[in-house]
């Protein structure tokens, strides 16, 4: 059986130009075996952030749809965020 | 005996039964410890506690812990001091420093929280413990790891200074330099977490390891004489411990053991990372992560995990939020330091910083209580302060040339004293 290859992410659309574009609509159809299920999304006018599950059979088709929308501006971090402390 | 109902998602609300797990499966949202604070009246009292242990486990009742504590027996219960010289300099009349920049045995607030994970972790039966630091967290995980003899991991970015790797590594954990950026660690970090199974003491324990931050405001209540500061300023890194001051606060006034008496929390961090700061101040919801650029290494968290929370109860208290520059930061350390011999790191000297500048613009009134949060030792950071501080002059052995410095010095101690 084929390993299926996981993601728990927040997603940051840090500017009124990230919020309304469609970007995740975009990477789906960019990447279409990678699939998504938004689990919390908070949206104000200038800045948007999601709780998103990725996955996809191809570790590296996950990688590569991650990585299209960090090139669209959108920050993806763990949804542990910042775990390194002083 | 434990009064832990279990785990409860701080979002959606969803239980599970207390596993080593953080993040519920629903919705992402962090788990939290949940009590049975109806259990507990009566039979967690004022006597009670103070007839426990002279550590952090005197609050074991409210801990989430079910058997006898493997670290952390001398942790906590570190001083609350009335700071009457630095009152005088700010003009305010109940102003108190709780400060654990004395915690044994690495010195910081992390003892608290580290003890209650690795009692925790051992619980649970992990051979392993680890944590991903670049200072004080990691001294604490290596220092009650070898304490309680459980194999630790430290996870560092490779470029670390040298000085900070040897606070742990005196303390025999294996430290595991990650080449890349922090994104790297923190992405590198979860994934061992996960594959190896592993405690994480920040990660797959955060929900116990938060809960050892309590202690800190129950302390506040206690050495007050059972009574709530009504202004608590505390710094926010990770979002860790606002929080749980004000649970603590909660939890002792439904309890019945202090009066629900106001208690504004205050979130204070540096310029150079403020993320909770920003959010406060533009009344958003939404944690905005940054870059850090500052000299409070300790709190320099871009995209803290907490930091909603921290926020929420930042509002919800009534409280507020401010920055402090890296100068205002290293004169507040000098300024801790000349008024109450208490040597602290940046972090402390972002709180007071902000304490100063509440004060100073009326925020806080001077007349009413106020807690300084001090959470590190500044022995540890002296990188920090060491290039703002007048070296020593060299004279002969000669009386009449210390005369003649004493005459001098004299006229410059208002200056050297004007930080």
């Amino acid at each position: 059986m084929a390993q299926t290859y996981s993601r728990r992410c927040w997603l940051t659309f840090p500017t009124r130009s990230q919020v309304e574009q469609p970007i995740i609509w975009q990477m789906s159809r960019k990447y279409p075996d990678v699939k998504f299920d938004i689990r919390q999304a908070s949206v104000q006018n200038e800045i948007g952030i999601m709780a998103v599950l990725f996955e996809a059979d191809d570790q590296q088709e996950l990688n590569d749809a991650l990585d299209y929308l960090r090139s669209q501006g959108v920050t993806v971090e763990p949804i542990e965020k910042s775990v390194v402390e002083g | 005996m434990s009064y832990v109902l279990g785990l409860k998602c701080k979002e959606c609300g969803h239980r599970v039964p207390v596993a080593p797990v953080h993040v519920c499966e629903q919705c992402f949202g962090p788990y939290e410890v949940e009590y049975d604070y109806a259990a507990m009246k009566g039979k967690v009292t004022r006597a009670s506690i103070e007839a426990g242990p002279k550590s952090l486990w005197r609050y074991r009742d409210l801990l989430p812990c079910e058997g006898e504590p493997v670290t952390g027996l001398h942790s906590g219960l570190t001083p609350l001091r009335k700071a009457k010289r630095l009152a005088a300099e700010l003009g305010c009349s109940q102003l108190y420093i709780k400060d654990d920049s004395c915690n044994y045995p690495t010195y910081s607030y992390k003892e608290r929280v580290v003890s209650v994970a690795i009692t925790k972790a051992v619980e649970f039966g992990f051979d392993t413990v680890g944590c991903a630091s670049t200072g004080n967290l990691a001294n604490s995980t290596a220092a009650h790891a070898a304490a309680a003899g459980i194999r630790c991991f430290v996870m560092i970015p490779h470029d670390l200074e040298q000085g900070k790797v040897l606070g742990s590594l005196i303390f025999g954990p294996t430290m595991v330099r990650i080449r890349g950026t922090y994104d790297d660690v923190n992405r590198l970090c979860t994934e061992i977490a996960d594959k190896y199974g592993w405690a994480i003491v920040n990660v797959n324990l955060r929900p116990y390891y938060t809960e050892g931050a309590k202690t800190y405001g129950f302390e506040i209540a206690e050495q007050l004489g059972w009574k709530l500061p009504q202004h608590t300023i505390v710094p926010t890194a990770g979002g860790t411990i606002l929080p749980k001051i004000y649970k603590g606060y909660q939890e002792l006034i439904k309890l019945g053991l202090v009066d629900d008496t106001p208690a504004k929390i205050y979130s204070a961090q540096a310029a150079g990372c403020n993320p909770v700061v920003t959010a406060i101040q533009k009344g958003s919801d939404i944690i905005e992560p940054q870059k850090p650029n500052t000299i409070a290494k300790s709190i320099a968290i871009g995209n803290p995990a907490d930091g909603y929370y921290a926020a929420q109860v930042v509002k919800d208290s009534g409280g507020w939020g401010e920055s402090a520059t890296d100068q205002e930061i290293v004169d507040a350390i000098r300024l801790l330091g000349r008024t109450e011999g208490i040597w602290t790191e940046p972090a402390g000297g972002t709180t007071l910083a902000v304490a100063i500048k509440l004060i100073q613009s009326g925020r806080i009134p001077k007349d009413e209580s106020i807690v300084v949060s001090i959470t590190g030792n500044g022995l540890k950071t002296q990188e920090a302060v060491q290039n703002e501080l007048p070296y020593p002059q060299v004279i002969d052995a000669k009386l009449s040339d210390f005369d003649k410095l004493l005459a001098s010095s004299k006229s410059r101690e208002p200056a050297l004293a004007s930080v």
